[in-house]
């Protein structure tokens, strides 16, 4: 649904307003869910000058009742499955998850490794995959502005999705 | 008196990696600590046993982002030695130069993450600027800013030409400089010594006692660096392991400072003395027999126990990371530290709790 | 009467006008020391909004009333403030507003909560005693706590009282959670406590504890002001140098502990106060 479409209750303006904020402000969690490492300081660096992506509102809080996004680098695997879920459903809505690496995608190369299952989305639900071992810091700037413009569009509560629950 | 169980990490923002620290807290001083280990486990090492022994160069480089190719470097000296392998002296000293760029880019990371533990925000973003310098000659060099996959079985697969070899030397020259800026910053500041010198000390018997390896070794006193058995190039470079003696955070620091000069002085050295000639040898065949590999890491020594019995896949590797050796000390240092301590105490130790659980 | 309506609502619109404008301008002041671009100016307006439209999440009622009230509080002392009324009134207010903030922290179950709200308390022990010390000063000076008389005092009060603005200023790093003294919770996270004294407050319960902080960011630099009340010219000049400090200092400075604060830093402030009130009046006197 466009906002175009939603009943406007308190005027269009207000929802605008609040559309704007919300890519403008995006604060975000970082979980390192069985990563090598290779990600992880690939998601630090973009809070580094070279690329600081506190340009664009971004900022690292490292609470999940804060957080509007969930940046997730490596594999789950069956003991941080359970925290990552955790930590998804701590976050309030609206909220989107962003899964990086190809360890976070698929399990990448570590796929076939004893303890991994697989991919986050196995867990809760993704809305931007972004691949690379490790993927540069401005494809990771890249698929968190793609997020952002989803909470453009889409009434807030069709973002409370459900996660797919732990195996 | 009430004692509050605090549960530091899996997810923490001082540390980007999932270490869980179970705190026990008495007036926010440190009654006890425990670990709790496994948020990274991949089960790694039983991967030795699926794939090609020249795959697992690339997944051995993936044990740590951050000493990635030494990872490699340790695996793929294991199997030559197997083989009987020799690798071309340019080689050799190839990854002398891209393992010590490796150690450089690291303990700026790490200098960066102990200031923001600090509280001095400054500081990590200048020194992970610095940083970005050194990641540049890395990408210029091997085509990837973290992970390089440059090294192979008999040699790397990748060379430095004679224009990149001025260009790096220029630029680790103003990296060098950028560093000597700062340091007076981290040696000195007021504020930084209040919450550094003192902190967690470990005596050198202690240290000894525990199995220290690395930086945190050195920083007791002991002046004991695996780069001296002269494994790759390193026996025909000359250089002395960076020591300090007063065992705290400090001292901690002030050691990874003078790696970082001393690693800048050895890729210096190592692109002087680049001999010509092949980068690798051909390998032929399928290894057999066992062997334990050492190299010295950013962190400390890793240790790798490799097993073939002539198949297309090993029959066991086992790695032991340096801070699984640096955990018991960590254990032993916090008991008595105040909250606030904790996470310089923690960072100290330069944990990286992807190469310990692997 | 007119006149104090129109100085009411002057007091409850500088908050969010001047409050977020200063806290856009440290942001974008703080990442250009830390050779960063930082966010546009207008970035503490947009983290409001968004707070304030994201799902309510609260733990306990008690909760939402302690930030309600904190937020009252500390509108209140700005408004009280604006109206010129007494001193040492709007510090009481103030004080309230501050306490309110800790017992919402305490109100959870959250470690992290709670180690913060028990530093956001010692460090009241710290900066309140400052102010007041401060507010004596004043009044000794100008022989009133009303804001009125301190207005139309000649000369600039900093002249007089030069230790105790430096005093003040000390209050002010404390009040605006900048390092050294940024122990109880701080804009970005980078702490034990992760965010501290915030860690269980959420979505629009956030946004209002922003909206009291710009409140009380307006106070603090009011106070400042105060120091050469000659008009607003002078009062801005004075109250952007210390914000300017205060920036300053962040960005040079590791973060300190509590005992380190409750040390030395009361110490220092109390010395500093009772030095210039001694030397100031055996002048005078
Ligand atoms: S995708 Fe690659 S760099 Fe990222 S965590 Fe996985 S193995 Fe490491």
């Amino acid at each position: 649904m466009s906002i175009e479409q939603r009943p406007r209750r308190c005027g269009g303006w207000l929802e605008r307003l609040i559309q704007h904020a919300r890519v403008r402000s995006p604060w975000l969690l970082h979980f390192d869910c069985g990563s090598c490492n290779g990600c992880d300081i690939e998601v630090l660096a973009c809070l580094t000058p070279l690329y600081d992506v506190e340009r664009f509102g971004i900022v690292n809080v490292g609470n999940p009742l804060h957080a509007d996004l969930l940046l997730v680098t490596g594999t789950v695997n069956r003991r941080n499955a359970r925290v990552l879920a955790n930590l998804y459903r701590q976050m309030a809505a609206p909220k989107k998850v962003v899964a990086i690496g190809a360890c976070g995608l698929s399990g990448g190369i570590f796929r076939e490794a004893d303890n991994v299952i697989g991919g986050i989305d196995r867990i809760i639900p993704v809305d931007c995959y972004v691949p690379g071992c490790p993927p540069r810091p401005e494809a990771i700037i890249d698929g968190v502005m793609r997020v952002l413009e989803r909470f453009g569009t889409g009434h807030p509560k069709e973002d409370v999705a459900k996660g797919k629950g732990i195996p | 008196m009430r004692r509050a169980v605090i549960p530091f990490g899996p997810q923490h923002p001082v540390l980007p990696e999932p270490l869980q620290l179970k705190l026990s807290l008495k007036d926010e001083v440190v009654v006890e600590a425990l670990p709790a280990l496994g948020y990274v486990h991949r089960g790694l090492e039983s991967l030795a046993t699926k794939r090609d022994f020249h795959q697992m160069v690339q997944v051995c480089e993936r044990v740590c982002g951050i000493c990635s190719v030494l990872h490699a470097i340790c695996y793929c000296q294991g199997i030559e030695e197997i083989m009987g392998i020799a690798v071309p002296d340019r080689a050799r000293y190839l990854r002398v130069i891209w393992g010590e760029l490796l150690r450089l880019h690291s303990h700026l990371l790490w200098m960066g993450l102990f200031a923001d533990s600090l509280g001095f925000e400054s500081l990590f973003m200048q020194l992970w600027r610095i940083r970005e310098q050194v990641l540049d000659i890395q990408e210029a060099t091997t085509g990837n800013r973290v992970i390089s996959g440059v090294i192979r079985i008999g040699g790397v697969c990748r060379d430095i030409d004679d224009a990149q070899r001025g260009w790096i030397q220029t630029t680790l020259a103003a990296v060098d400089r950028a560093v000597r800026q700062i340091a007076p910053v981290l040696r000195e500041d007021f504020t930084i010594c209040a919450r550094t010198v003192g902190k967690g000390i470990l005596s050198a018997e202690k240290a000894r006692e525990l199995g220290a390896v690395g930086p945190v070794l050195r920083a007791s006193g002991i002046a004991q660096d695996i780069r001296q058995t002269g494994y790759a190039a390193y026996g025909e470079l000359d250089f002395n392991p960076v020591i300090e003696t007063a065992g705290d955070c400090h001292a901690r620091c002030m050691v990874r400072l003078g790696e970082i000069h001393q690693s800048i002085d050895l890729i210096g050295q190592a692109l002087a003395r680049l001999p010509q000639g092949a980068i690798r040898n051909p390998v032929h065949g399928k290894p057999t027999g066992e062997t334990v590999m050492r190299v010295e890491q950013p962190r400390g020594e890793v240790l790798y126990y490799l097993r073939a019995d002539g198949g297309k896949t090993l029959a066991r590797m086992h790695i032991r990371t340096p801070t699984f050796a640096n955990v018991p000390v960590l254990i032993d240092l916090l008991p008595g530290l105040g909250l606030a301590d904790v996470p310089v105490v923690v960072l100290s130790i330069d944990p990286c709790i992807s190469c310990l659980e692997r | 009467m007119s006149d104090l309506i129109l100085r009411g609502v002057a007091g409850l619109l500088a908050g969010p006008l001047l409050g977020g404008l200063t806290s856009g301008l440290d942001r974008i002041l703080t990442a250009r020391l830390q050779a960063r671009q930082g966010p546009p100016l207008q970035q503490p307006y947009y983290d409001v909004v968004k707070l304030l439209a994201k799902e309510l999440v609260v733990v306990n009622a008690w909760q939402a009333f302690c930030v309600y009230s904190h937020l009252f509080a500390t509108v209140l002392a700005v408004v009280l403030f604006a109206l010129q009324a007494d001193l040492l009134l709007i510090l009481f207010t103030e004080a309230v507003g501050a306490v309110f903030l800790v017992m919402g922290a305490m109100a959870s179950t959250s470690p992290y909560s709670q180690i913060g709200a028990h530093r956001e308390l010692l460090q009241i022990l710290v900066y309140e005693p400052l102010l007041f010390l401060v507010a004596i000063g004043i009044y000794l000076e100008t022989g009133s706590f009303r804001l009125t008389a301190v207005f139309q005092w000649p000369v600039p009060l900093i002249t007089q009282l030069p230790l105790l603005f430096g005093v003040l200023c000390l209050v002010l790093v404390i009040k605006l959670r900048k390092s050294p003294f940024d122990l109880s919770a701080a804009t970005h996270a980078h702490q034990e406590l992760v965010r501290g004294l915030f860690t269980d407050f959420s979505g629009p319960l956030l946004g209002l504890i922003e909206i009291a902080h710009w409140y009380e960011t307006v106070l603090m630099l009011a106070f400042c002001g105060l120091f050469w009340a000659g008009g607003l010219l002078p009062m801005t000049t004075l109250a952007l140098a210390a914000v300017m400090g205060v920036i300053l200092m962040d960005n040079a400075t590791a973060r300190l502990n509590w005992r380190w604060l409750l040390g030395y830093g009361w110490l220092a402030g109390m010395t500093l106060s009772l030095i210039n009130l001694i030397w100031h009046f055996r002048g005078a006197g």
